[in-house]
């Protein structure tokens, strides 16, 4: 039997990240996973992460993938993959499948990091082909290259469902309808703008109510709620879809924690059934320690800084790392997680509302209704009394209005046109007496695609407008197409007059198009006369 | 509080509702209406359920329905699902063909 100093179950970012921290001290580390591909959800996620430098913000998590593995590499990390750790035995002994065989490891300390799965509902039909997780969804279209579906119906509205939502059309489907049960959305409001300016309808207090077809999918039927979430009879809506993608939540992968004996408890806010840890992860059997989802459904970003706190941990457990080293390292992640845990979308703020953001402004209800701004929105934050704004010359507009740690847009300006500040939740701020010198890093830069550029001087009776665009084809310079409104609403001819693509853009387009100048604080997006995004704009709904 | 683990207490007749037809366990087709009608039988946990019926035994090994069946013994019972243990974990986690399972590397160093 092999015997390593620690194994970690999962490779995923918390497992790997706590792989390399205990390998780094001069531990024996091996990380077994399931999977043909070691970095968990991480490499299937293809857009650019929130956050701020130190939490790898913009960044695509794939790439954050890559660079952990390549740091677990250098460390001496042994990574076994098509490894399914199949039981858990006393004396920190473990069962993994390699192969065709079954083999025993040992270890004197173990981080379990398996990461959560997708949970389900149930409704009429629920079974049939064609109804899948969200998840599901992304690991076809990013780790196989297969479209799920061409017409797609998303159920959830947190930042799952808003991020696959905007994968799948990225992918060439069209999404017909975003639907949640929930009064208001619950992702981000960056991430519901960027798929509602795509012209999809968000429904909230609305459910699945029957899944049509009989042999796959061929139909979906919503109703709307009450307030104890029944659907009320004479509601229901039809659209035409061959696909249904479920994102309600995510449960913790605890089998092997509790296999081993760890006290457990049952947290809806964790997500379910989690171990009792401390604040490093240890759960109630010292040298055993969990980290990441599998411990409380969070996001990678603090599943890798989890991660590394639960590798320093066992490393001063066994005395790799002694325990002055261990309290001012962890002192520094527990800032980085800390920053984090702020904001609109903390982990303690679930479940609350927020009338005002922090700055004291009365925040977008269109926003978690419908998924953009209104117009009343636009005029209270742009014209906020802590920013100044120019409306000549080219110019930044930022439409990022709820606290949520991140912070890459102020990094991006050089000319110190952006403002976050200190507190990493705080809105970003523009200031006016920098000139803006049309550079677009702000735009690539912005996890949310939230930031555009307008200059309303262009020509006489025209406006600019320079906005992020992630869609195949890209679009070519002189091309004319359609501009369309914050809600996907068609406002006119748009032509466009500039296309940049730069390394430093990482895959971000920045198009810049003509609009009447009436349109530039309207026109938010771009539609070709073909329509790359895949959105026919009308949908059909039988009543 | 009142005690899951009661088997005296009165938890009403059986009624019938109109989704019993729907499935709850996809790997072993149980539908909600059997599910029911079990812990009216007097099988007030998960892994009671598991045993009578074999939901959450299937290939998915309760992945899926675990949750759900959670739920609807909670409802039945009137109690907060946090309240209801879930089943047993028991190696192995994930479904294992039995030649594999018979194919076990026993060196021992
Ligand atoms: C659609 C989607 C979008 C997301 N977007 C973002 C985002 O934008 N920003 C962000 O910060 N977070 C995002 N997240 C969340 C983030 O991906 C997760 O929080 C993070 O991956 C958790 O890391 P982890 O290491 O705990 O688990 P995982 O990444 O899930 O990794 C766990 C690994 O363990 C393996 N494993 C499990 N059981 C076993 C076993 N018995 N034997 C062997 N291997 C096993 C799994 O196969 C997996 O590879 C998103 C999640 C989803 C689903
Ligand atoms: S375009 Fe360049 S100069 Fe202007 S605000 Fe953005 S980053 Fe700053
Ligand atoms: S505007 Fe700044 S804070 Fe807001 S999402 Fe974009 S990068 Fe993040």
């Amino acid at each position: 039997m092999k015997r390593y100093d620690l194994i970690v179950v999962g490779a995923g970012p918390s497992g790997l990240s706590a792989a390399i921290e205990a390998a780094r001290c001069g531990m024996s580390v091996a990380v077994f996973d399931e999977n043909a591909k070691p970095g968990g959800q991480l490499f299937k996620q293809i857009h650019k992460f929130f956050g701020s430098k130190e939490h790898q913000a913009k960044i695509r998590g794939f790439k954050i993938g890559e660079t952990l593995l390549a740091e677990a590499d250098e460390a001496g990390v042994e990574v076994f993959l098509n490894a399914t750790v199949a039981g858990i035995y006393l004396d920190k002994e473990v069962l993994v499948q390699i192969g065709a065989a079954m083999e025993h490891f040992k270890a004197d300390t173990i981080i379990i990091a398996t990461g959560a799965a997708e949970n389900m509902i149930t409704f009429d039909g629920w079974t049939l082909p064609g109804v899948i997780g969200a998840g599901a969804a992304q690991t076809m279209m990013n780790l196989y290259g297969i479209k799920p579906g061409q017409r797609v119906l998303m159920l959830g509205s947190g930042n799952v469902g808003l991020v696959v939502s905007f994968q799948l059309m990225q992918a060439g489907c069209e999404v017909v309808a975003l639907v949640d049960a929930a009064p208001k959305v619950g992702g981000y409001g960056v991430h519901a703008a960027k798929i509602a300016r795509c012209g999809v309808p968000f429904y909230l207090s609305h459910t699945i109510t029957k899944a049509e077809g009989s042999d796959c999918v061929s139909g979906v039927e919503i109703s709307q709620v009450d307030e104890d979430f029944i659907p009320i009879p004479g509601t229901q809506k039809h659209f035409d879809v061959d696909t249904i993608c479920l994102a309600v939540g995510l449960s913790p992968m605890s089998q092997l924690l509790k296999m081993a004996g760890c006290n457990m408890v049952d947290d809806p806010r964790r997500g379910g059934q989690v171990p009792q840890v401390d604040e490093n992860g240890e759960t109630s059997i010292p040298g055993l320690f969990a980290a990441g989802d599998v411990s409380g459904i969070e996001e990678a970003s603090s599943a890798m800084i989890k991660g590394r706190m639960s590798g320093l941990a066992a490393a001063a457990y066994l005395g790799f790392l002694n325990e002055q080293d261990k309290d001012n390292r962890l002192a520094d992640l527990e800032v980085a997680l800390d920053s984090l845990h702020q904001g609109m979308f903390a982990p303690g703020s679930k479940g609350k509302t927020f009338a005002k953001t922090d700055e004291g402004i009365a925040v977008s209800q269109s926003l978690l209704k419908k998924g953009y701004l209104d117009d009343a929105d636009i005029e209270r934050f742009i014209h906020r009394p802590d920013q100044t704004i120019k409306n000549s010359g080219i110019h930044p507009v930022i439409e990022c209005t709820q606290n949520i740690p991140c912070n890459p847009c102020q990094d991006a300006c050089t000319r110190g046109c952006i403002k976050v500040g200190k507190t990493i939740t705080a809105l970003p701020r523009i200031d006016a007496a920098n000139s803006c010198t049309g550079c677009g890093m702000c735009i690539a830069s912005c996890s949310g695609q939230a930031i555009f550029l307008v200059d309303e001087d262009y020509a006489p009776g025209y406006a600019s407008i320079t906005l992020p665009y992630e869609f195949l084809p890209r679009p070519q310079k002189g091309e004319l197409g359609t501009a369309l409104s914050r809600s996907g609403q068609p406002l006119g001819h748009a032509e466009i007059i500039d296309v940049r693509n730069a390394k430093a853009f990482d895959q971000t387009t920045l198009v810049t198009i003509k609009v009447p100048v009436e349109q530039a604080m309207t026109a938010r997006f771009y539609q070709p006369k073909t329509n790359a995004a895949g959105q026919s704009g009308k949908k059909e709904i039988r009543q | 509080m009142k005690s899951i683990n009661d088997r005296s207490q009165d938890i009403g007749p059986f009624v019938s509702q109109t989704d019993d037809a729907i499935i709850i366990c996809r790997c072993e087709e149980i539908t909600k209406g059997e599910i029911r009608q079990a812990i009216h039988d007097g099988m007030f946990t998960v892994n009671e359920i598991r045993r009578y019926l074999r939901a959450g035994m299937g290939l998915c090994q309760g992945q899926t329905c675990g949750k759900l069946v959670k739920n609807l013994i909670a409802r039945e019972l009137n109690v907060i699902p946090d309240q209801l243990d879930p089943a047993t974990s028991r190696s192995p986690m994930r479904p294992v063909e039995m030649k594999v399972l018979g194919n076990e590397e026993v060196s021992h160093v």
